[in-house]
């Protein structure tokens, strides 16, 4: 309610800011008379008002002409033509902008699309080629690799034949080291059966009566000296 | 002299002899003819126009491709992916209707589709094509296309009856269609232009006043372009539906 008062009371305002309606065209923009009738006449073929008459003259007489000789006929068909004329005028006014500024944005994005693409391409190849820029000193770098692979399968067939030498002799070694064990065991156990028999010899030479007397006897010479001597 | 101009508006509408050849007029040329050959050197400039498009896009070249686009989304709605194999066929009578409707708009000019004879042959030969290929396809399950889906069987014989008349009537209501849309819509537009004409012609008062209706005149020939477009599409898009009936039947 309040708000209707209120719209009440500016609305004499409003009305008298209103342009008061002259005409069907009070909203068009005014143009001059003058302006308007030299465009008109610009507008004409030919380059001053002579030749612009003629011309305008000409038109006339050659309607007249077709007209009255039948060379222009004015029938039914006529008016279809001023109304395709008129169709073809509206369609170039209002639909040929139209659709330019359509078929300009499509083939705009189409375009982009296209070139977007093409960029991308480009960039590809770029760093496709940069990639490979990279790898220019890949001959020497196996060839490098190939000597030092050659290398390292001499170094270890050189280690293997070495692990093998190193293998035998070890074999050989511990082969040496039993035969000598083993002749150390059989000299020992010859001394002792040496010493064994020297024992039982000895033993059995003691145990000869004859022996003992011997013995006895050259003791017995010998504290003699002994004593003789002291 | 006199004949090379055109003293009524219906004479668009009638075939004339422009080179008798022994007294037949089968093989006689006629403004169809010409109209034929003009017809086709304009198919002939779309199609060079639509191929330069594939890579140097233009304003001209971006329509073709959307008629183009339009076509081949109408045709694979309608038969699935196998029906690009049917799309040239598709895509070029569409063209050939479309230049010739346009053509026939021109003032003075001639109305090829509205000739019933070629239109109805051409739809004939159209539906007798389609049957052989459903023929072809199906053998003799073909003819399962008259029987519908959950038909009792008493109204079987009924059915088949019905929808073979209904089938076969296609081959004459496809052209039939075309034709009478583009003559109704040209006779329309020529009453219109002979009302306008007579009103101008009665008095002065009759020429500022005669002069009124032209804004409908137009409107007209504005729907007239439009019909023109559509009724093109429409032959193909119907003639795609009758061949997909061909092609997967029910």
């Amino acid at each position: 309610m309040i708000n209707r008062i209120a719209l009440r009371a500016v609305a004499p305002t409003k009305m008298a800011v209103r342009p008061s309606s002259i005409g069907l065209r009070y909203m068009s923009t005014p143009v001059e008379p003058k302006e308007k009738a030299n465009t008109i006449v610009d507008a004409m073929p030919g380059n001053n008002l002579l030749s612009k008459t003629g011309y305008l003259a000409a038109a006339a007489a050659a309607s007249a002409y077709g007209i009255s000789n039948g060379l222009i006929v004015l029938h039914d068909e006529t008016i279809l033509v001023a109304c395709f004329t008129a169709f073809g005028a509206l369609a170039a006014k209002f639909g040929a902008p139209l659709y330019t500024s359509w078929a300009d944005d499509e083939i705009k994005k189409v375009r982009d699309l296209l070139n977007g693409s093409r960029a991308k391409h480009v960039n590809a190849v770029k760093e496709r080629i940069e990639n490979v820029n990279q790898l220019k000193d890949v001959v020497e770098t196996t060839k490098q690799l190939f000597a030092v692979s050659k290398e390292t399968a001499e170094l270890e067939a050189k280690i293997f034949e070495l692990k093998q030498q190193s293998a035998l002799a070890a074999e050989a070694k511990s082969t040496l080291d039993s035969w000598v064990r083993f002749e150390q065991q059989q000299r020992q156990l010859e001394q002792e059966q040496l010493i064994k028999s020297v024992l039982s010899k000895v033993n059995k030479e003691i145990e000869n009566p004859k022996f003992q007397e011997k013995v006895l006897n050259e003791s017995v010479t010998e504290i003699e000296k002994l004593f003789a001597k002291a | 002299m006199k004949k090379m101009f055109m003293h009524s508006p219906l004479e668009q509408f009638e075939m004339k002899m422009l080179l008798m050849m022994n007294d037949m007029l089968a093989l006689s040329m006629t403004n169809y003819v010409v109209y034929l050959g003009m017809v086709s050197f304009m198919m002939y400039n779309m199609m060079t126009l639509l191929n330069k498009t594939n890579l140097e896009w233009n304003r001209w070249g971006l329509a073709m491709l959307a008629m183009y686009d339009t076509m081949l989304n109408m045709v694979k709605s309608q038969m699935g992916n196998k029906g690009g194999y049917y799309f040239p066929l598709m895509f070029t009578l569409f063209t050939f209707m479309l230049m010739a409707n346009l053509v026939s708009m021109m003032p003075y000019s001639f109305a090829m589709s509205a000739q019933l004879v070629p239109v109805v042959s051409l739809s004939l030969s159209l539906w007798l094509g389609v049957t052989m290929l459903g023929l072809a396809k199906h053998k003799l399950v073909y003819f399962s296309l008259f029987v519908p889906n959950g038909t009792p069987l008493p109204l079987v014989p009924v059915l088949v009856l019905m929808e073979t008349l209904s089938n076969s009537s296609r081959a004459m209501s496809l052209g039939l269609r075309l034709s009478a849309n583009v003559l109704s819509g040209h006779l329309l537009m020529l009453m219109l232009g002979s009302l306008m004409f007579n009103l101008m012609n009665s008095s002065m008062f009759g020429m500022f006043f005669g002069m009124m209706p032209m804004l409908g005149v137009v409107a007209m020939v504005m729907l007239e372009f439009a019909m023109s477009m559509m009724q093109a599409y429409v032959f193909c898009m119907l003639f795609s539906g009758y061949m997909k009936d061909s092609m997967y039947l029910h």
